[in-house]
Parts: structure tokens; sequence; C-alpha cells
């Protein structure tokens, strides 16, 4: 009988273990075709503008999944050789020397590689159209082009070659672990504690305060502290939890332990025991697995709380579906053709002078960049129903407002506490009377090109006017140009209209904003981070997932006889179960929390550096809360499902 | 008094269709009565392990029927059974079988912990019984951290905590030199005599075999011959040898 007859066989035997296996292999191939395959296609070349920019972000991502399924694919071979270790120990036993029985696994290796390499590359040109569907449709706010089915050679070519080398490299990962083995070794090697820790206090308390310090400086208010935190936190956080799960989570076993009360309940009894008999082993894959889970989470959380704010965050920064300012006699005739061409319905349409004011009032100055004096400063000044009338128009949340005489509301775009605390009562001296800043609004769309707004009451406006301390021009007596603002049927997904609205627009007015515009530049950036997000996160969670599953299913290979041994001494079934159940849990649970936990900060931290910049609400870490929680969710729910089908395999072998 | 009582026990390997059915015990029926030490002796293969995996209720008869203590096991369903073990059968095994992720104290406990004791309960059972079979000193070691003798009288500890009526022995003397076996079977008298416990042992060394008070030897499924202890111990072991011989010579 040759080898490759004897692997094959093997195969064949150990078909069930080897299900898993083959099913993360094709995984890791499908990702890696399917990502070399968006990088070459040339629809999605041409679909983003700034081609170099994603490209390089694309590269880079390709980089982080490859280290990824390397590792990955090393560390499932070696459980899965570690697995079989009475099947090698026979051969061994049966005179094959280790060179023979490497080969052998070498072989099994390439066989099954290759399987899954074929199988890996079909689903991925089956799924390469649909998956660059995906991108370009969360990418691009009207992506029309039609996307041909396409099989990329070199992708091919490249995925081919790459998984052979890998597969090469985890053929000989298997030689070094087989030539490690001692024959002696391999048949008591179920007897030895695997890696029992009494643990250390000092080491659990280290890394609590590691990991503290880390939540602390990433939880600081304020982007100045938080931007050159980021490495150290990092690192923190990261040594933080590889110390608690090799050396802390022994010592909160232990604890557990002492209460006899509790631990000496047959199911705990049986399964912390167990747990704590492989902390070693298993608390290093449970660190890895917690990091890459904190770091996926955080990528999908961001991704998708960018993704989900963009149409918000379009309108706080245009306000309307579309304005411009300058040239209303020539252009309204020409845009209102344009609507009528594309057939969309004008909702509303309104135009308003740009007024401005200088009033006296002491300089006002906060430390950062903020500062206003009526030296250098202007304002751009409303009255109270031409600010309520814009406020109807616009798709922002803001609401009318009711200024008495004598009071003003005061409009910035980028407000902080510490400018409102400033600006609040600040007295504005006119010629003939004083207006104080009474409320404070953070709001962009009324500004048209001035950094600074006030909304007055009717009567103080009108009568400011007359006195000449409001102006409709500069000094020179050129009248400000008129603004214009629309909203329309349909605006972000009106991509030819919105094209002849700029051709008709540009060059010939003050300045336009269109909101399709903004939304579609800010879909290319968020959308393809959104995408990386999503695309990195199913990898990892898959990936982290299935190799606890590998680890599980290797344990309870080992774990069988005991229980054969209990259900002699009168374990019954629904007992079995609930020792089943408590063995597996923590080992996906403790992982998935502390990733969720660890991301829950690194979003407060994203929240200081981008995102409070971004969503206009008084505390956007709780709109950024709920988008992640979203993402938690699903996270949690394929862990889930990962632990049901661990603990049904878990159960049919113990059986 | 009667705590054990077989009627018929017959068990069939192999499936019911398929001709090759192999009957591993034919036909059984004997009774044990409450505080014997019996041992039940046999060559390999003539179905001694068979028995007493039917007597612990770990395996099904084909047909007959078991009584414990009055009670039908053979009409008990699979929770009921796995109660039954619990409460009634303590098992020690050639191999110990100690959990390796335990330390010896945890062991013990077992099955108290898997019939819901109070902790305070447990601790003080297992002191008691450790102290009484001398490994209270390494009861917070690990099973591998101990020697045979030691892992084969927590084995012990463990199969007696619950107080149960009947102990079941297979080859416990199997892995122990010279010395500990005989500790160990010491150990089994002392248990049978002071705490009236119920053995039944199967063993294939004669020298165990003669701790016993009656011997049940079985050959091809069926009991062959029946020995009781005398006066002197000399004396049975020299008549058990006989017997093994007679079993031994017709097997070839």
């Amino acid at each position: 009988m040759n080898l490759f007859i004897l692997a094959w066989r093997n195969i064949k035997r150990n078909f069930d273990k080897y299900k898993m296996y083959f099913f993360s292999l094709s995984f890791s191939v499908f990702t890696t075709y399917s990502f070399l395959a968006l990088m070459h296609n040339e629809y999605v070349k041409m679909a983003f503008t700034y081609d170099d920019r994603y490209q390089s972000l694309l590269t880079g991502f390709g980089i982080v999944i490859m280290v990824f399924v390397m590792f990955f694919l090393l560390s499932s071979n070696s459980s899965f050789i570690k697995a079989r270790k009475k099947e090698i120990s026979t051969y061994s036993l049966l005179g094959m020397t280790n060179a023979k029985i490497g080969q052998l696994l070498f072989t099994e290796t390439m066989i099954v590689g290759l399987a899954a390499l074929v199988i890996g590359i079909c689903i991925g040109v089956f799924f390469s159209k649909l998956i660059a569907m995906i991108l370009l449709d969360i990418s691009l706010a009207a992506f029309t082009g039609e996307l041909a089915f396409t099989i990329a050679p070199r992708s091919i070519y490249i995925t081919a070659i790459l998984f052979i080398a890998v597969f090469g490299i985890m053929g000989l990962s298997g030689l070094r672990v087989i030539s490690k083995f001692e024959l002696v070794d391999l048949f008591k090697a179920e007897k030895v504690a695997e890696g029992r820790s009494k643990g250390s206090l000092i080491v659990l308390l280290i890394s609590l305060v590691l990991v503290g310090t880390g939540y602390y400086l990433a939880s600081s208010p304020e982007p100045a502290v938080v931007v050159p935190a980021s490495i150290p936190v990092l690192v923190l956080v990261i040594l933080g939890t590889y110390l608690f799960f090799w050396e802390g989570l022994a010592v909160i076993l232990n604890i557990i332990k002492k209460r006899k009360g509790r631990y000496y309940r047959a199911a705990n009894l049986i399964s912390i025991s167990a747990f704590s008999h492989r902390m070693r082993t298993i608390g290093a894959v449970m660190a890895t697995i917690a990091v890459l889970s904190a770091v996926a989470t955080t990528g999908i959380a961001t991704g998708y709380t960018l993704y989900s704010n963009t149409e918000k965050n379009t309108y706080e920064v245009i306000g309307y579906d579309m304005y411009f300012y300058g040239g209303q006699e020539e252009l309204l005739g020409d845009i209102e053709k344009a609507f009528d061409t594309h057939n969309t319905r004008i909702i509303q349409e309104f135009t308003t002078q740009r007024y401005t004011c200088k009033p006296q009032m002491d300089d006002s100055i906060v430390t950062g960049a903020y500062r206003i004096s009526s030296q250098t400063d202007y304002f751009r000044v409303y009255s109270q129903s031409v600010y309520n009338k814009l406020v109807t128009i616009s798709r922002t949340n803001n609401k009318p407002v009711d200024i008495k005489s004598g009071q003003a509301l005061y409009i910035y775009p980028f407000m902080t506490d510490d400018i409102a605390q400033e600006i609040n009562g600040q007295e504005l001296a006119f010629s003939d009377r004083k207006i104080t800043v009474t409320s404070i609004l953070r709001a962009n769309f009324v500004s048209f090109g001035a950094i600074h707004t006030i909304v007055i009451n009717d009567n103080d406006f009108n009568a400011l006017i007359k006195r000449g301390d409001i102006m409709d021009g500069d000094n020179g007596g050129t009248p400000y140009d008129a603004v214009t603002v629309f909203t329309y049927e349909n605006p972000l997904r009106s991509a030819e209209l919105n094209h002849d609205l700029s051709l008709i627009l540009s060059g010939k007015t003050g300045n336009f904003r269109t909101a399709y515009s903004n939304f579609d530049e800010s879909l290319q950036v968020f959308g393809l981070i959104c995408f990386i997000g999503f695309f990195m996160s199913a990898v990892f969670i898959l990936m982290t997932a299935s190799l606890l599953y590998f680890k599980q299913v290797m344990a309870a290979e080992e774990e069988r006889h005991q229980y054969r041994m209990l259900r002699k001494i009168g374990m019954d079934d629904l007992l079995e179960r609930r020792v089943i159940s408590s063995r597996l849990l923590p080992v996906f649970f403790i992982p998935l929390a502390v990733g969720i936990i660890h991301s829950i900060f690194a979003m407060k931290a994203a929240d200081t550096i981008v995102f409070s910049n971004m969503i206009p609400v008084g505390n956007s870490y709780l709109t950024v809360l709920a988008c992640s929680s979203v993402m938690y969710g699903l996270y949690a729910l394929v862990y889930g499902v990962f632990y049901f089908i661990t603990r049904e395999q878990y159960s049919r072998i113990v059986k | 008094m009667e705590i054990l009582k077989t009627q018929n026990i017959s068990k069939i390997y192999g499936s019911q269709k398929s001709s090759k059915q192999y009957m591993a015990l034919k036909s059984i029926s004997f009774t044990v009565n409450e505080g014997e030490f019996i041992g039940v002796m046999g060559a390999s293969g003539s179905g001694k392990t068979s028995l007493l995996n039917i007597l612990g209720s770990i395996d099904k008869a084909t047909t007959g029927r078991l009584f414990i203590a009055g009670k039908d096991i053979s009409s008990l369903n699979q929770k009921q059974l796995a109660r039954h073990r619990m409460e009634n059968i303590g098992f020690i095994f050639q191999d110990y079988n100690l959990l390796e992720t335990m330390t010896i104290r945890e062991n013990i406990i077992l099955p108290l912990a898997l019939s819901g004791y109070q902790a305070e309960v447990m601790e003080e059972k297992v002191n008691t019984i450790a102290n009484d079979l001398g490994i209270i000193s390494v009861l917070d070691k690990y099973s591998y951290e101990v020697s045979g003798g030691e892992q084969q009288r927590a084995a012990a500890c463990r199969a007696l905590i619950s107080n149960p009526k009947i102990i079941l022995a297979d080859e416990p003397t199997g892995n122990l030199d010279s010395k500990s076996g005989k500790d160990l079977l010491e150990l089994l008298t002392f248990i049978n005599t002071e705490h009236k416990a119920t053995i039944i042992m199967v063993t294939h060394d004669a020298f165990a075999a003669s701790y016993c008070k009656r011997i049940l030897f079985i050959r091809d499924g069926e009991i062959y011959n029946q020995l009781h202890a005398g006066e002197s111990k000399k004396e049975f072991f020299n008549s058990i040898i006989d017997v093994m011989s007679v079993l031994g010579g017709e097997e070839k």
C-alpha cells in the first residue's frame, strides 16, 4: 500500500474530523480569492474615482487578512495533528519512521488542501459578482453600471500559488510537531495536565491595571489626549488581555473553587475543573480571540456607525438637497428646466438675502481655535421668520424658534460646551440697542459662507436694517448674492439630475452644494471602510469561532473517557448536557465578552476623535453605542450558532 | 438478607439478525446476601466482565431479570438507572478511572455531588472515609501526582462514599504491584467487615480471590462451579488453583 492510498483512506475514515477543517480551509481560500478578484476587478477600479487611494486601503486590508488566515490555518493544523496523536503513535509503534509519518500527513494535508483550493476558488468565482455588487452598492450613492460576471485568471493564479505555499508550510509544521513527539508521550499524553496553572494574583492585578489604564486613556474626552495615546492604549490593553488569560483567569477560577457550596455542585465541579485543567493552552487561544474580536467588532461597529450616519451627516453639512448663491436671474430658469427633464418635482424652493452685521462686543476666546472679536469677525444675521422658514425647508432636525426682542440665538457649526458657556449671555451692542445671546445652537445649515450666525426678533431686525446696522452688501455697496435653497424628490438617488445641475451651476454662481455630491463622496470613503469592516469582521468571526470549535472538538476526543466514567457512576443525560454546556459556554462567552468590552472603549475613543464632530447630538457616544450594539448583537449571534454546533459535535463525540 | 438476585441472565452480542451472534452469558442465576464478599473468576472471554457490567447496570441483559434489594432493575428507564447506579452501586475499576482534571478530594466527592449533597456534608464524609483508608494526606493532590496504590484507594473511597448497597470491583489489583495489591485486598476485607459492604470482585488472580468468602467460576458464559472459603486461607487458595487448572486445562 503506498502512501497516497493510505493518506486517502485516512481522510475517508476521518471524514468527520476533516469536515470542519475542510470547511475552514475552503473558506480561507474563498476569502482570499474574493479579495484579490475585487482588487483586480475593472468595474470596481473604474467605479472609484480616486483609484490609488482605495487600492492601497484594500491592499493593506488584504495583508491583515492573509496574516490572520496563516495564523488560523497553522493553529488549526497543529491541534488537528494533536487530536490524532493516538493514530500517529500507533503508526510509530508499528515501526513507521517519523519521516514517513510526516510524509503521510503531508500527503493528507496536500490532498485536502488542493480539494479545498479548488472548491474555495469555485465558490469565490461564483460569488465574485455578488461581492463586487455589494461593495459598489454600499460605496456608491447610485451605481447604475452593469456588472458583468468575470473570472479573474490572475487572481486564481495568485490564490493558488499563495495557498500551495501555505499548505506546504502547514505540512512542514506538521513534520515539526511530529518530530517533537516522543512515543511515550503520545501514549500518556491524555493523563498529563495540559497546563494547569495556579495563576498569580499579582499578575491578575497587573493585567487589570494595564487594561484599566488603557480604558482610562481611551475614554478621555480630549481628542488631544486620545490621539497620541492610541498606540500605548493598544499595547496596554493587548498586554493586559494576554496576562489576564494566561495567569489571571486561573486565579479567578481558584476563587470560584474556594466557594465550595457552589463549586461542589456536580455540573460546576466537572466543568470548572476541566476548564482549569486546560487553562494554559486554551488561555492563549482565548486571549488571541478576545483581541481579534475586539478588532473585528470595533471595525464593524465603526463602519456601520459611519455608514448609518452618512445621510444624516450630509444634511447636517448641506442642510437642503441643493443651495447656491449668486446668479439667480440667469440660472433659475435653466434649473427648473433640468428638473422637468428628469421628471423630478421640486418640493420647496426659497430665496433669501444674506445679511451681515458687526455689533460691538467683548472678545471671546476659548482654548483651542475659537475666537471671536468685533474687530475681525462679522455675524450672518436672520430675522426669526426667515430663519423659521429655512428650518422648515431644511432636512435637518432643528426646530423653529421664538425669540423675544433684545435676545439672540447664536449658531456655530463647531459648537462645544466650552464655547457655548463663553458666548451665552454675551452682549452685542448695536447703535441704538443691545441684544443678548440667550440661546445656542450647533448647526451649519444657515451659515452660507459665514462662520458665526445670529437670529434675532423680527422687530429688532427691521429696526436695525433701517438704521444700517444690518447690511446686505459690503462696505463698497456691492450687494451680497442672495441664496436659493431647494428640496426635491429622491435627492440621493438622482445621479443624472445632479450631474446636469452641476453643469448648469458650476462657474456661474458664487457657490453651490448638492446633498447628492456630498453624500456620494462620503459614501465612497465610509462605504469602503464599512465594507472592509464587514468583510474583515466576517472573516474574523468565522475563523475565531471555528478555531474554538476545533479546540473543543479535539478536547472532546481526549475527554471522552471521563464522560464514560461519569456515566458509570451515575451521571444521567440531563446532567451530562448541563455539564457539557457549562464546560463549553465560558470558552465562547469569555473571549466574546472581553472583546466587546474592549470594543466599547475603542468606540469611545473613536467617538472622541471622529464621531463627536460628525454626529450633531449632545451625546454622540450614545448614538455610536446604539449603532455598535447592533453589530455586537450580530457578532454574539454568530458565536451563539457556533457554540451550538460545537456543543452538538462535542456531545456526539463523548457519547 | 438477600441483596442481589439474578434470574436466567443472558447476554448476546451482535445484532439479532446477523449470524455473527455471540452469546457471552447463558442463563445465569445466583443470589448474593448482604455483607458477602464474592469473587467472580474465569478465563479471558469467559463473560465475567459482561456479568459485572450487567450487575452494575452499565449494560443491559438481553434476557433475564436482575433484582437489587428486591427491586427489579431490568424495568428501570435510563434516568432511573443513572439514579440507581448513583445510590446503590459503587465501582472500583482496574485503571482506577479517576478524573485527571480533579484533585483526589474532588474525585471522591463526585458521586455525592452528582446526587446533590450539601458541601459541608460532602467535606465531612470525604474526611472520614479518607482517614479510614489512609489517604487523607494526598486529598488535595491530583491523581497523576500520587502512587498507583493511593489512586486505587481513592477509587475505593469514591465507591464507598455514597454508602452503596453493593461495591463492584473489576480486577482491582490488576495494575498494582504485589504489595499494593495485598494492601488493597486487605482494605476490601476491611470495608467488607467494618462497613458491612457487599462486594463483588471480578478477578483472574487466585491470590486476590482467596480473600473472598465465596467464589463463582464462570466458563463460556455459565456458572461452572462455586467455592466457599473455609477456615484456612491457604487451603482455600489451593482449591481455587485446582478449579482454575481444570478450567484452564479444558480450554486447550
